[in-house]
């Protein structure tokens, strides 16, 4: 504990959920997110912890379904596709109002696509492919450090707001390794015992259900979801912004694509160029207030993100003045280089600034 | 001497909405009478699923999580696993319909069969998707005339159908597996005595257990109550036997 | 005496309890149910009703809510 030690991000984030707590775990193998399951099978069992080898991702996800409604803390992971099958029950979990945890490691699509690097699930996770209107709680961290304290607010907000949270990684960090500490899970435990089952001893029983047929309760039901949907859009808003508070360009970006992005700013700022970068670390809630006030004083805001532009949705929704907005992406495969970034911004700014 | 009472572990004032005539009531009474007789009430949790099942959790008085379709199974295995991670053991059981169990959930069902999961599966079969208006499943008879096989199902065209109770019978983690059919007194009583064992193997730790219940859906078989009964008694029973095709609970 | 309480709110008119009852003592009452057929009521007035539950086991309703025997 407290220790910096060099730890890869799938295995943070195995050892940031058993360190606030995680008694139960489901999961399938997929290419880059397996080490979570595999590390947790050991560490679980000694435990005497709920681990299952699922038979397919359905399966994992129903079974952290009725984990949930234990009052127990459940996570499952899997990665992108995968996460694809997965969708039915997050949608019920957000009418249920349970709380799971769902680490996606993301890999490279559409379809079965390939373990290249790739952030290609921003809408999946944000927008959701389930049925339904229901929202998922959906963070994204940068460093391996961000994978162990996104980890336990994973964690936190899943059983505060009662909702499904995605912890959405880039496969790249899940694969790579950095110095980091496992850290003390910062969060109160929060009170379950007026909703968990747990057999009606000593009180009325309780039912589960998504299933309404009375059109009124089914309406009163979503617009109560709606409502909490609202407080955390609230509350909860998280972002990191870097040198932006002059900033006349701004840089957005999320996950580790905001590493290289920083890098990007720093050349600029070097040149005398007025630039900043902003990176939403809630992708839902997505923090479109503040990068709302920072684009009032921008010339240009330029999304730069390893898909084709999924981000730049909500950076645009965000964006009220005239401010010309731009997207640098590219679908899959090496991460978006510092060169080619910079080589790309000169055209949009209309500048030429060497990039090396 | 009071010979019969509504079982306290049915919801107080509540009035089944399944149609007229259907096993389902029936069925779900034995296994309120069987949560009073093993004293399981306050330690339960039931799993309801898609389909006429779903409703479950209106009738029964223990606590009751709905499953999405064709998952409770897997849904159960969370509950079990989650409460016996904080040394808590529940008895735990799912309530699902054959479309449920043995067609969109086949792969939850029989994996938790095959891992030997300790939980217990009732299965209605009733030999239709009966919720949505009759249409052909993956139980339904050679020759059945439903909306989806409306000249009644032929084996080029069709398919064959499944005998759910001796499938999972023959999985390994499986320690109890039964067909029973609700027609008449006799066999009522003899469903309750086999759905108490199912729910026995559970409280002995022992494994999967599975009970089939042959059922009947006099609305979408277009027969009166008495004719569907009629019709399970001489027709169904002959399909789907009426036997314990695994038990290892006296092992 | 033995007795049946039959809850006629409950009753949806599949007579299954009409046709088990040995003795026959249960009819078809003058009150239509929720299926728009008339439900069932006990009458007994010879105290033929031997308690044997039948009724209450194959009531698909738990329309049957209790039964006394003596």
């Amino acid at each position: 504990m407290n220790e910096k030690n060099l730890l890869k991000g799938n295995i943070a984030i195995a050892k940031a959920a058993l360190e606030c707590g995680c008694s139960c775990y489901f999961g399938y193998p997929i290419t880059p997110q397996t080490d979570i399951g595999e590390y947790l099978s050991l560490e679980m069992q000694k435990r005497n912890l709920a681990y299952v080898c699922a038979e397919s991702e359905i399966g994992a996800i129903n079974m952290a379904l009725g984990a949930a409604s234990s009052g127990e803390k459940v996570m499952t992971s899997s990665s992108s596709c995968a996460v694809a099958l997965m969708q039915e029950t997050l949608s019920y979990a957000a009418s249920d109002e349970l709380p799971i945890v769902l680490v996606n490691v993301m890999r490279a699509g559409p379809g079965q696509g390939y373990i290249f690097p790739s952030q290609g699930d921003y809408n999946q996770a944000t927008i959701g492919g389930g049925n339904g209107d229901y929202k998922t709680i959906v963070l994204s961290p940068s460093s391996i450090q961000e994978c162990i304290d996104l980890t336990y607010k994973s964690f936190h907000l899943a059983q505060k707001y009662k909702n499904p949270t995605i912890l959405l990684v880039d496969g790249l960090l899940g694969q790579m390794a950095e110095p980091a500490i496992i850290t003390e899970n910062p969060y109160p435990e929060i009170d379950n015992s007026n909703w968990r089952l747990d057999g009606a001893k000593n009180r009325t029983s309780r039912k589960i259900h998504s299933l309404e047929p009375n059109q009124n309760k089914l309406n009163k039901h979503i617009l109560k979801l709606y409502q909490k949907y609202q407080i955390i859009e609230q509350n909860e808003p998280d972002w990191e912004e870097y040198l932006c508070n002059d900033a006349e360009i701004i840089l957005t970006a999320f996950g580790t694509m905001a590493r290289s992005v920083k890098a990007v700013c720093n050349f600029f700022r070097e040149k005398g160029i007025k630039m900043g970068v902003y990176r939403p670390i809630t992708l839902y809630p997505f923090p479109y207030k503040r990068l709302r006030e920072l684009s009032i004083n921008a010339k240009h805001i330029i999304d730069i993100e390893m898909n084709m532009g999924q981000m730049l949705r909500d950076v645009r929704l965000s964006v009220l003045s005239n401010s010309q907005i731009s997207f640098i992406g590219k679908p899959v495969g090496d991460w978006l280089k510092k060169e080619e970034i910079i080589n790309t911004i000169n055209t949009i700014i209309k500048e030429q600034y060497a990039s090396i | 001497m009071q010979v019969y009472s509504i079982p306290k572990s049915i919801k107080e004032n509540s009035k089944f909405t399944f149609c007229k005539g259907c096993d389902h009531g029936v069925a779900i009474k034995i296994i309120a009478e069987i949560i009073d007789e093993l004293n399981l009430r306050e330690n339960t949790i039931a799993i309801s699923s898609s389909g006429c099942s779903v409703l479950l959790y209106n009738f029964l008085d223990v606590d009751c999580l709905e499953a999405p379709h064709g998952r409770a199974c897997a849904v159960a295995t969370g509950v079990k696993r989650a409460h016996r991670a904080k040394k808590d053991e529940k008895f735990v059981f799912t309530y699902q319909g054959d479309g449920d169990f043995a067609s969109i959930g086949l792969s939850e069902s029989m994996h938790s069969a095959l891992r030997g999961e300790n939980i217990t599966a009732i299965c209605i079969n009733n030999t239709n998707y009966g919720m949505t208006g009759g249409q052909m499943g993956p139980t339904s008879t050679m020759g059945q005339l439903t909306t989806t096989s409306p000249l009644g199902r032929n084996k080029e065209y069709h398919g064959f159908p499944i005998k759910t109770a001796e499938q999972i019978a023959l999985c390994e983690g499986t320690q109890f597996s039964a067909r029973v059919a609700l027609y008449d007194v006799k066999n009522i009583l003899n469903a309750k005595k086999i759905i108490k064992k199912a729910f026995e193997c559970q409280l002995n730790n022992k494994g999967f257990s599975f009970v089939e219940i042959l059922s009947s859906c006099p609305t979408n078989w277009k027969l009166s109550p008495q004719d569907s009964h009629k019709k399970i008694a001489e027709e169904l029973t002959k399909i789907y036997p009426l036997d314990i095709f695994k038990d290892t609970t006296n092992d | 005496m033995s007795y049946i309480k039959i809850n006629q709110d409950k009753c949806k008119s599949c007579y299954l309890c009409i046709d088990v009852c040995p003795h026959k003592l249960i009819k078809k009452s003058n009150n239509t149910g929720s299926t728009g057929e008339l439900t069932v009521e006990f009458s007994d007035n010879e105290n033929k009703c031997i308690g044997c539950a039948q009724c209450a086991i194959v009531c698909p309703e738990i329309a049957i809510e209790e039964v006394t025997r003596e």
